[in-house]
């Protein structure tokens, strides 16, 4: 239970995102990750908030005939969807989030949005279609989903308004695919970059619905990895949508927030100067390829959300341990950090109690005092409480 | 204009990744009686390398790595018909087999279509699977296509298990011993692949092609 002296998890993490610091290092896990009952109720008990990121606006192409086909003819397990507009067809492939008794990648997919596993940009004469599309897109302002999860939650954790990948990762994971992208990207790049502009111009709505949204802060759920997205494409496609966005958030008082989950060590000297206030779904070594002390260092102005890595979560309890002590040796003093169950996937009840138990006693500023004071208190009482 | 020249212009074509110029590059070579062959082995194929070298050097990123092995694969329809018996990376004369596939119950495709990309330009015979591929039907192509290499990618730890369940099914059907196994996916470790008995992580599409070239040049 919380106690009067501490912060309520929405104040933690609210301060933190700020850049103030918290009472402690904030905890929490994501909403569509999260497990329902006796784990969940201890957790929450001890040290984790939720991270509930939620729609807000709805979209519609009026002048767009959507067909969708599910059976053999369009392959089992999938829908197929045709869009047929004034200027031509594309069609793509989705799995979408499954029902009883069908595929489900042993994931929790609430509120995901359906995998794209064709794509639907093939050739060079779907840019028009998709153009069209984009065009004929209309975004209205709903922020029911936002209001109800903040009534929900109270201070129990934040709510957060979702924007889609930015523009040219639309086109990168979404639309094209990689490699595919980056063959287009180098055939056919006045199509790519015609197309580029257009979501990146009608974006700006988007961004103005977000950022008037009674959300605590703004995502771009963008997975960046600067593998694929090297300085390059990253400079020229990425920095000047994320400085628009940002502008618009900033302007409306709120936080910008972009989802980071890949290896960022070949742009880290670029996103330094984004106007990002937040990197959320950081994954430091194993996982990514840049130290948390590093990024925390290089990126001074910002906040990290670090997504505690799933490779590490499977190499048991004791890894788990041993790394988060690590994690908390590293970060010294703890400020502009918080700590996410998981960005990926779901988490075991045992791990979960475990981190949450460890992050209770996570109080700022953070010493190594008190991390060995934490690392002996998990050492001592491995895995669940006992009833 | 000299041989070296014609192979040089089409060794530059490919290093500035110009799918108009490799083409132009390739025909002028063909109508000038440059043997095909030396044409892919003295001018695709050192354009190529340069550009691997530039990657190392990170001159060059992935996306470059990928678009050569396109504009490479452009200049190659040219060059093709020329070469007698078919020639290129047809199964007769590919380096290597290798089949891919994401396993049961993930549906990443990027890291391991990068792979397929880059594999092939290698001049490897890839037979992608796809993704959310079950065990049965990936050990059914092993037995079936007999690759020198299997592929696994999982980018979900949950999923990561499946390809220590691929491995298994494998033994068990006396099929591991024909086949090197190599894993990747960014959850996935050393450590893991050790414990799955895999014979190689690959930290990325590059590092898990330079491996698949080892192994096949020790054969």
């Amino acid at each position: 239970m919380e106690r009067l002296s501490e912060m309520t998890y929405r104040q933690r993490i609210l301060a933190t995102f700020r850049g103030e610091r918290a009472d402690k290092i904030p905890f929490f896990h994501l909403w569509r990750r999260l497990q329902t009952g006796e784990a969940e109720r201890e957790a929450r008990d001890k040290s984790m908030g939720v991270w509930w990121q939620r729609p807000c606006y709805t979209e519609s192409m009026p002048h767009v005939d959507i067909v969708e086909r599910r059976g053999p003819s369009s392959g089992l397990g999938t829908t197929l969807v045709e869009y047929h507009t004034p200027v031509g067809t594309v069609t793509e492939r989705l799995k979408k989030e499954p029902g009883v008794g069908e595929w489900k990648a042993q994931r929790s997919w609430r509120d995901i949005t359906p995998w794209a596993v064709e794509r639907r940009i093939k050739r060079p004469e779907d840019y028009e279609v998709v153009k069209f599309m984009v065009e004929d897109t209309v975004y209205k302002p709903d922020y029911f989903p936002i209001e109800q999860a903040k009534d929900w939650l109270g201070d129990d954790g934040v709510v957060i308004a979702n924007l889609p990948h930015s523009p040219m990762q639309m086109l990168m994971i979404d639309w094209v695919g990689t490699p595919n992208f980056f063959i287009h990207h180098a055939r056919y790049r006045d199509k790519v970059e015609d197309l580029f502009n257009t979501i990146d111009r009608r974006y700006e709505e988007m961004y103005k619905i977000a950022a008037e949204s009674p959300a605590d802060a703004v995502i771009f759920g963008d997975n960046l990895d600067g593998v694929l997205v090297n300085p390059n494409l990253f400079q020229q496609y990425f920095m000047p949508c994320y400085e628009k966005c940002a502008k618009t958030i900033h302007e409306n008082g709120k936080l910008l927030i972009s989802h980071f989950d890949g290896r960022l060590g070949d742009i880290k000297h670029l996103i330094a100067k984004c106007p990002i206030d937040i990197i959320e779904a950081f994954h430091p070594p194993p996982m990514g390829d840049l130290p948390l002390r590093e990024a925390l260092d290089l990126w001074n102005g910002k906040v990290l959300l670090v997504g505690f890595p799933g490779s590490v979560y499977s190499l048991g309890t004791d890894a788990v341990r041993d790394y988060l002590i690590s994690l908390l040796r590293t970060v010294l003093p703890g400020d502009r950090l918080a700590i996410e169950a998981s960005t990926e996937n779901l988490v075991s009840d045992e791990h979960l109690v475990l981190l949450s138990r460890a992050l209770e006693q996570a109080t700022l500023p953070l010493t190594e005092k008190k991390v060995n004071e934490i690392e002996e208190s998990i050492l001592k009482r491995p895995g669940r409480s006992e009833p | 204009m000299s041989e070296v020249k014609y192979l040089n212009v089409l060794r530059d074509s490919l290093v500035i990744l110009d799918f108009e110029g490799v083409r132009k590059a390739a025909e002028a070579a063909m109508r000038a009686g440059i043997p095909p062959l030396k044409a892919v082995s003295e001018g695709l194929a050192v354009g190529l390398r340069i550009v691997g070298e530039k990657f190392e050097r990170k001159e060059y990123f992935l996306s470059e790595l990928v678009v050569a092995a396109e504009v490479m694969k452009e200049g190659m329809s040219i060059i093709q018909p020329y070469i007698k018996g078919g020639g290129g990376t047809s199964s007769g004369s590919a380096k290597g087999k290798v089949v891919l596939a994401t396993v049961q119950g993930d549906n990443h495709d990027i890291g391991k279509s990068l792979v397929a990309t880059l594999l092939r330009a290698s001049g490897f015979e890839v037979f992608d699977l796809g993704v959310d591929v079950p065990t049965a039907s990936i050990v059914e192509a092993v037995r079936e296509k007999k690759p020198h290499i299997l592929g696994l990618s999982a980018l979900l730890t949950v999923t990561m298990p499946e390809m220590g369940a691929v491995i298994k099914e494998l033994t068990t059907t006396g099929l591991r011993g024909g086949v090197k196994v190599i894993v990747g996916g960014s959850p996935v470790t050393k450590e893991f692949a050790e414990k799955i008995g895999a014979d190689y992580r690959a930290v990325d599409a590059v590092n898990g092609v330079n491996r698949c070239n080892d192994w096949v040049s020790r054969r």
